[in-house]
């Protein structure tokens, strides 16, 4: 742009280059400088990194601790309170215990906290003086104590309640006590898996049937009740399928069918598949790029970000094909003492996972989804405990959900009121204007507006609410910190665990960050 | 525009209107005819726009009545909600809603407020876009349309509830000058086409071509009512005098 501009007429400063399409000196060249920087950033973050991982090398074999991640494989030897393996058989497997019982306060509590902090924020706009001031309260009192001193709150309400007693001893619907609540719950039975396959066949049936009726709408002009329809279709695949579901069982020799050739392929099929997934994944983020930069006159011209962009989509994909190659070679020993490489475990993996699905499909006419309920007894002389039906929900899981919900669904509540709040007063009268009732003009015109503006700042504190679960630790929830805390205090391979802990909580919080951003470039308004 | 012996449509009077302290608006009484065009001139704070707002509502008037079509505005929600489907309403802002396409805009009140079938709503979405002049913006959003085709698009929205009255809250105010012409080009053709309107607005060009009746307001009150060609030529009050000798 600047290239075309015309010379002035008049002799310019000497300084500046007046010739047209003159080319810059170097180093006052824009394009120049952009590349330039850009790979310096690049070069110094990589030689930080290298600077201070061969210090810490250093360092560690110079006070004599061995730095690796033997431990992972290893026998961990001690027992975790909860999670879906008490008994974990080595240290990965104790770190994914952990790292479930993490996923499930963090997902639990985000959902929890959602709708307490949406209900609670549209309370404090409402025009009823009590349930306005309620609201008031309850922000200013959670926002305003630390979150480590309510989840001892929390945890200190538990452990006040009283014991369970030989009289308790039987099932509950629901039972408190200072050894956790018990709680009935739906559990998926024999005939589960195939019944949701049915179920998830119904989904896909819905769809055709909601877009079919929606056609039928938009024809006629009549009322077609085009959900209702998705959702019959989707009850009656539910209903037919409870019923029907053994007759799915001869998948099972289909399901041990793929088992078996996944099984038997080499293990460089793996490194082929990861190198290709790399390779034609940068390949279509960068036919996707071009696309996005196409004008009506052809392809705009690139800038220098574009071209960097462009090359580093390129070196990213053929660095994982390069892992994936190197995989084939890398070689781990599992806890049963063989040594398999990385591809050999991947493939195993994909192999047992069709053979665990086989099992499943047993045939069996089981009903679907069993009940149970929670029930006490006793073990050994006199000591009350909960059995293993119904959900326990433990005192500290019961103090760290609680304390992460209350408290980020105060700041929730501040976030919705704003959004609400934020959408102007002119989109309201002129709801009103053309004659939109109230309930129409909220879900229509204001609440669609207003989620744009509140997902920003909600996504930052679904990101709060899921790092905040590690302060779990002071009630001794056993979660990934916790059960990392103790493969420290058994192998003093400080370093390493703490590695593990970072990149858990990364990946958790870019999969949510992730799916944020998502959602809020699908809601974007559209402006020129 | 007016014909002899047309029915009243809006009547008010004695309407009056306080915001806390400040009254804005001191008793107006005055009539509106089936297909009458009135303009509403007057200095800023003169209680113009107060006055149409309190016809469909917006603004709840405190003494005096108000009725519109033979019904008359009280707390009743359902005459409200009644009257507001009859008088269609244009802002000085446009405030069109900007997550929904320009005939989306259009075609939500014939969908939620009269039950129409989308069919039928869109094509008279459709038809009200040929109306105004931009058909080809349909599937865009408002913030890629300029200021003079949101106006427009408002007043199509407004007119897709084919309604009895329409109201103009300063439509050109905030329009470059350029765009001003084809927003008012739009409203001539409304008026021909028999519509009764009330327009707040400084254009004094608009008013004095295509009122049927000016009313003047300052501090109120309505100072005077007559024919353009009365106001523009013999004004009777000293304030409206002083008012045209600053603007003309």
């Amino acid at each position: 742009m600047e290239r075309e501009n015309k010379a002035p007429d008049a002799a310019g400063d000497s300084a500046v280059s007046t010739r047209v399409h003159a080319r810059p000196p170097i180093w006052r060249n824009i394009s120049v400088i952009k590349w330039v920087a850009q790979l310096a950033a690049l070069v110094a973050v990589l030689a930080l990194f290298w600077l201070l991982g061969s210090e810490a090398a250093k360092n560690f074999s110079a006070s004599g601790i061995s730095f690796g991640w033997d431990w992972l494989s290893d026998p961990f030897g001690v027992n975790i309170r909860e999670g879906i393996d008490v008994n974990p058989d080595s240290g990965a497997r104790a770190l994914v215990v952990g790292a479930v019982n993490t996923l499930r306060v963090a997902i639990s509590g985000i959902f929890a906290a959602t709708i307490l902090g949406t209900v609670v924020g549209v309370a404090r706009l409402s025009r009823n003086w009590i349930v306005n001031r309620l609201a008031t309260v309850y922000i200013e009192i959670i926002r305003n104590i630390p979150l480590l001193v309510q989840i001892f709150f929390w945890s200190a309400l538990t452990i006040g309640l009283s014991d369970l007693v030989e009289d308790d001893v039987g099932t509950h619907l629901f039972k408190a006590s200072n050894k956790g609540f018990g709680l009935a719950w739906l559990f998926p039975s024999t005939g589960f898996w195939p019944w949701l396959l049915i179920v998830i066949v119904g989904l896909v049936a819905a769809k055709f049937v909601a877009a079919w009726r929606t056609r039928l709408m938009e024809e006629t002009g009549k009322e077609a009740y085009s959900l209702t329809y998705a959702f019959g279709t989707v009850a009656l695949f539910g209903l037919v399928g409870w019923f029907i579901h053994p007759i799915l069982g001869f998948l099972s020799g289909v399901w041990d069918a793929i088992g078996d050739f996944i099984g038997g392929l080499p293990s460089s099929t793996v490194s082929v598949v990861i190198a290709a997934a790399g390779l034609l994944g940068a390949a279509w983020w960068i036919r996707q790029f071009f696309e996005s930069r196409r004008t009506p006159a052809g392809f705009g011209k690139m800038t220098d970000d574009d071209i960097f962009r462009i090359v580093f989509a390129g070196l990213v994909g053929l660095g994982v094909a390069l892992v994936g190659f190197a995989l084939g070679g890398a070689s781990i020993e599992t806890p049963g003492g063989d040594v398999l490489t990385v591809a050999e475990l991947i493939r195993n993996g994909f192999s047992n996972g069709f053979h665990w699905f086989a099992d499943k499909f047993t045939g069996d006419s089981g009903g679907p989804i069993s009940f149970s309920q929670a029930n006490v007894e006793v073990r050994g002389a006199g000591f009350t405990q909960f059995g293993t039906d119904g959900i326990i929900i433990t005192p500290p899981f019961f103090a760290v959900w609680v304390g992460v919900t209350l408290y980020t669904a105060a700041f929730i509540a501040e976030i919705v009121r704003g959004g609400i709040l934020a959408v102007s007063k002119g989109q309201t009268e002129a709801a009103q204007a053309v004659g939109l009732k109230r309930s129409q003009y909220l879900r229509l015109i204001i609440l669609p507006q207003a989620f744009r503006i509140i997902l920003p700042p909600m996504g930052n504190q679904y990101l709060n609410l899921a790092k905040n679960t590690s302060l779990g630790l002071a009630v001794a929830f056993a979660d990934i910190v916790a059960v990392g805390f103790t493969a420290i205090n058994q192998t003093g391979q400080s370093l390493p665990v703490v590695l593990v802990w970072m990149a858990f909580f990364v990946t958790m919080s870019l999969i949510i960050s992730g799916i944020v951003n998502y959602y809020n470039r699908k809601l974007k308004l559209v402006e020129r | 525009m007016k014909t002899e012996n047309a029915k009243d449509i809006i009547v008010c009077d004695g309407v009056k209107k306080w915001f806390g302290d400040f009254q804005a608006l001191k008793g107006v009484t005055t009539t509106v005819k089936e297909q009458e065009v009135v303009v509403i001139i007057g200095p800023s704070g003169s209680g113009k726009s107060t006055l149409i707002r309190c016809i469909n509502r917006l603004e709840a008037h405190q003494e005096g009545s108000i009725i519109v079509d033979g019904i008359e505005l009280t707390n009743d929600l359902r005459n409200i909600e009644k009257i507001r489907s009859e008088v269609g309403m244009v802002f000085q802002q446009f405030n069109l809603f900007p997550h929904l396409t320009v005939l989306d805009n259009i075609t939500l009140a014939p969908l939620w407020v009269r039950k129409n079938p989308r069919a039928d709503a869109e094509q008279v979405g459709m038809e009200l876009l040929e109306r105004v002049g931009i058909p080809e913006q349909a599937k865009k959003y408002p913030g890629q349309l300029s200021g003079g085709q949101q106006q427009r698009v408002a007043i199509a929205r407004a007119l897709a509830m084919k309604p009895k009255v329409m109201l103009f809250d300063e439509p050109t105010s905030a329009l470059d000058p350029e765009m001003i012409k084809e927003v008012l080009d739009v409203m001539k053709e409304l008026a021909l086409s028999g519509m009764t309107m009330i327009v707040v607005t400084h254009e004094m060009g608009f008013a004095r071509e295509v009122a049927d009746r000016v009313l003047f307001f300052d501090y109120g009150t309505i100072v005077e009512d007559g024919t353009p060609e009365h106001f523009f030529t013999n004004p009777q009050h000293d304030r409206t005098k002083l008012f045209l000798s600053q603007i003309l």
